[in-house]
């Protein structure tokens, strides 16, 4: 007698075969960790798939220099305790044209300082393949996203030229110039990502639990100061109020909401009740209509 | 009405959570939020555009999945804005560019929690590519919503979608009458299709049919029974897909696993890692390659988490063995019967390219967890969606289902897609881009008359580990060399890209991986 497995048992093996396959097809592998919830799920996952072996593909990254202190932290904790092959890259052009998100708005800086550099990243190290933790629940362009997506060169993403897939054929076969990213989550939600992260008692950012934090509020979303360089307006001034985040990115670009859930109990219950989808607290994602495909058709996951 | 409101009623809950903390006693609908799911049902849907069928999704994720306020709120806004009922299909939009032109170009996957399971809705198009799109997403699917309108009834196109899903393997369909309150919830006009639909589904192979009664964009026996269909006591659409077990479920069949990769750790382990594909196997079982002709016993079925006594169906593990055979990627273990290690195939191929097919083009062909050269193929025969009618061919393009025969470079392991549809199913793969051209399943596996052992072993080992360096043959050496004889014309060119593929097929035969550059 065998109990069924459960909705996260199927997930968690697809995942595994999705890692497996990539690694065993492609010549350069590199794993995308922006050190979030989802990446954390992914890393934890890959280790699954390679035990009791080490991981067979280091992982990649892209420090825009505008990440919360406490990402920076965490992401050098994980590395050390789990001996983890880490890249950091940042574009040095970037930094020193000064590109930031105050003088340059979340399009100019998004394209600089993650796209850019993310593919000079790739070019650099000559990855063929680089594994991220996008969902197809996330936003309606990913929603027909593939599990193996093909780049032409110069990594663009053409819709037109994906591939079909079929049953759990994996065609990693690539064509001149072409690479591939690979979603291991592709059919995750992001409730099961947080239950995922519950069952597994995953360590991850202390950022998604609810402290008092200095904050600004700015067309009603929360930002909170992380350091001295958020310009404030005239009359703005940090108060210290509780709040989480329920995604984690650049700072400046980031919404806080408030919440005193200060466990991972806690958080779950008010992610699995939440009434809003978690991408509301991105604000590249709100800049224009068709945002997040225009950006994937220039490289960005 | 509130959104929570509107939600439909929850049953008590089970709370069969694996290692949660016990939280403060949860409200009703958390505690759905934290039941143990059943797994995942995955539902194909099929119909035209005018069928209403992204309303039919939209409506779905509408009465019976934890929808976001924000997504709420856009359909509502909807409604304000041409002052009538919410457009439900806005749930289930795409691409820029496909909601500019009105129409959905590809499948699209969708997520909801019933009480009992995850539902992914997998949503393939109605119109030009659909037999490609369809196809693809019946790969995926446990069952299929076949989505009428109540007002034409089946027609030739549910034909041609029956026809698909039964070559998929998809063993479970739902008519789904659609608009009946334009028929005025007529029970005969209702009884008609489904009779239509009965006799048409009998000449398949599926093991369940049903018809069910609906409206989407009122909502009538989607989430919630209607008060318009009296006379209809069988289930809701959602009852409905409650009722059937999902495909982790069922762990009957013979012992398959396709081998991913080996993993090492230090000098003593050597596990052999895959994804359970069909039965499942124990501490203890003897295992074959049927490539290598080896076997041995199970020592060890190790995961992170703890080894495991058993594996099923579904799982992802690392078997380590008892005498450390040596196979590698692209080997099946099995128990003792067997897959073939074929050099022949027959199959049914739906051709998924614009480049139509290519009698001397080079191809590979991708198995579960093989890459192995087609040395050659040929295609005999098309077959007719709507009348089952199979004609003479020797060639086939973008959505035909032709029926193909092939000889492969080296044996792979292959059991008939009707016996064990997972170690069954192949993709065909142009040697020279890599593209998918392609989607198959064996009806016909041959052993080479000969056996191969010797000559099985040792390219196994070989050319299916993991890819070396690609080798690029330059257009520019091309031109001065062979085909040094070939003009710019059309024709010379299309000759050009042949040899080309042949020599990337001949290279793929000895585990090189060359691109043109």
């Amino acid at each position: 007698m065998t109990i069924p497995l459960s909705h996260l048992d199927v997930l968690e093996a697809e995942a595994i075969h999705i890692f497996r396959e990539a690694a065993a097809q492609f010549r350069k592998p590199v794993l995308m960790y922006s050190i979030g919830k989802d990446s954390t799920v992914l890393l934890h996952l890959a280790r699954k798939a390679f035990f009791p072996a080490r991981l067979p593909f280091p992982l990649l990254h892209v420090d825009t220099t505008w990440k919360f202190r406490d990402m920076i932290a965490f992401r050098d904790r994980t590395a050390a305790a789990m001996g983890l092959d880490l890249i950091v890259h940042t574009n040095a052009d970037g930094v020193a044209r000064n590109i930031n998100p105050f003088d340059f708005g979340p399009s100019v800086y998004t394209d600089v300082m993650k796209t850019a550099a993310l593919k000079q990243a790739l070019d650099a190290h000559g990855f063929d393949a680089m594994f991220g933790g996008a969902r197809r629940d996330e936003e309606a362009s990913r929603a027909k996203e593939r599990v193996f997506s093909f780049r032409a060169s110069g990594h663009r993403w053409d819709p037109r030229r994906q591939r079909p897939e079929m049953w759990r054929l994996f065609n990693g076969q690539l064509g001149a110039g072409e690479t591939v990213r690979v979603f291991p989550l592709s059919n995750w939600t992001e409730r099961d990502v947080w239950r995922y992260i519950q069952r597994e008692k995953l360590d991850i950012v202390p950022l998604y639990f609810a402290a008092e934090r200095p904050v600004v509020e700015r067309n009603g979303q929360l930002i909170v100061v992380d350091d001295e360089r958020l310009p404030l307006l005239p009359g703005e001034r940090p108060t210290l109020r509780s709040v989480r985040f329920r995604t984690l990115g650049c700072y400046p670009l980031t919404a806080a909401v408030p919440s005193m859930a200060r466990d991972l109990d806690a958080v779950v219950a008010e992610t699995l009740l939440a009434r809003t989808s978690e991408r509301q607290g991105r604000l590249i994602d709100h800049d224009q209509a068709g945002a997040m495909e225009k950006k994937k058709q220039e490289g960005y996951f | 009405m509130s959104s929570a409101a509107r939600r439909k009623p929850r049953t008590p809950p089970d709370l069969a959570i694996s290692a949660v903390e016990p939280l403060p006693p949860p409200p009703s609908e958390m505690r759905t939020a934290l039941r143990r799911l059943d797994g995942i049902l995955h539902v194909l849907t099929c119909g035209s555009v005018d069928d209403g069928k992204s309303t039919l999704i939209g409506r779905l994720l509408w009465d019976a999945s934890d929808l976001y306020d924000d997504q709420r709120a856009a359909i509502e806004r909807s409604a304000a804005k041409t002052g009538g009922r919410p457009d439900y299909s806005l749930l289930v939009d795409g691409l820029v560019a496909e909601r500019e032109q009105g129409i959905t170009i590809d499948i699209a996957w969708r997520y909801f929690d019933s009480d009992k399971r995850r539902i992914v809705i997998i949503d393939s198009p109605g119109h030009e590519q659909y037999t490609r799109n369809m196809a693809s997403g019946a790969s995926h699917a446990d069952v299929a919503i076949m989505l009428v309108d109540a007002r034409s009834g089946v027609k030739r196109q549910t034909r041609r979608h029956a026809a698909i899903l039964d070559l998929m393997g998809v063993k479970r369909v739902v008519l789904a009458v659609n608009k009946m309150d334009l028929v005025g919830w007529s029970q005969s006009a209702f009884q008609a299709i489904a009779a239509d639909f009965a006799a048409l589904t009998a000449g398949y192979g599926f093991t369940g049919a049903v018809a069910i009664p609906l409206s989407a964009v009122g909502g009538d026996n989607i989430a919630a029974r209607s008060a318009s269909t009296g006379w209809y006591d069988g289930p809701t659409l959602l009852e409905h897909l409650e009722s059937l077990p999902p495909r982790t479920s069922v762990v009957s069949g013979p012992f398959r696993m396709p081998v991913q990769t080996v993993l090492r750790d230090g000098q003593d382990f050597r596990g052999l890692a895959g994804t359970v594909a069909s039965g499942r196997v124990c501490v203890g079982d003897r295992v074959v390659d049927v490539l290598s002709g080896q076997s041995s016993r199970v020592l060890r079925i190790a995961t992170m988490d703890r080894d495991l006594e058993i594996a099923t169906t579904g799982q992802a593990v690392a078997l380590q063995l008892e005498h450390d055979l040596d196979i590698a990627r692209g080997a099946v273990l099995s128990g003792s019967v067997a897959p073939v290690a074929a050099t022949h195939v027959e199959a049914r191929l739906v051709w998924l390219s614009q480049t139509p097919f290519d009698a001397k083009g080079g191809y590979l062909l991708r198995t579960p967890t093989d890459l192995v050269p087609v040395s050659a193929i040929e295609i005999s025969a098309l077959l007719d969606l709507e009348t089952m009618a199979v004609s003479p061919a020797a060639g086939c393009g973008l959505n035909d289902i032709a029926i193909a025969n092939l000889t492969l470079g080296r044996p792979a392991a292959l059991d008939r897609f009707g016996d064990i549809a997972a170690t069954g199913n192949v993709l065909l793969v142009d040697a020279l881009t890599g593209a998918s051209m392609a989607g198959g399943v064996v009806t016909v596996a041959t052993a080479a008359a000969v056996a191969g052992r010797s000559t099985a072993a040792t390219p196994a080992s070989t050319s299916s580990a993991k890819a070396g360096p690609a080798v690029v043959i330059s257009r520019a050496a091309l031109a001065a060399g062979l085909c040094a004889d070939l003009g710019t014309t059309a024709d010379d060119q299309a000759e050009f890209d042949r040899r080309a593929r042949e020599v990337a097929a001949l290279l793929a035969a000895a585990g090189i991986t060359a691109v043109l550059g």
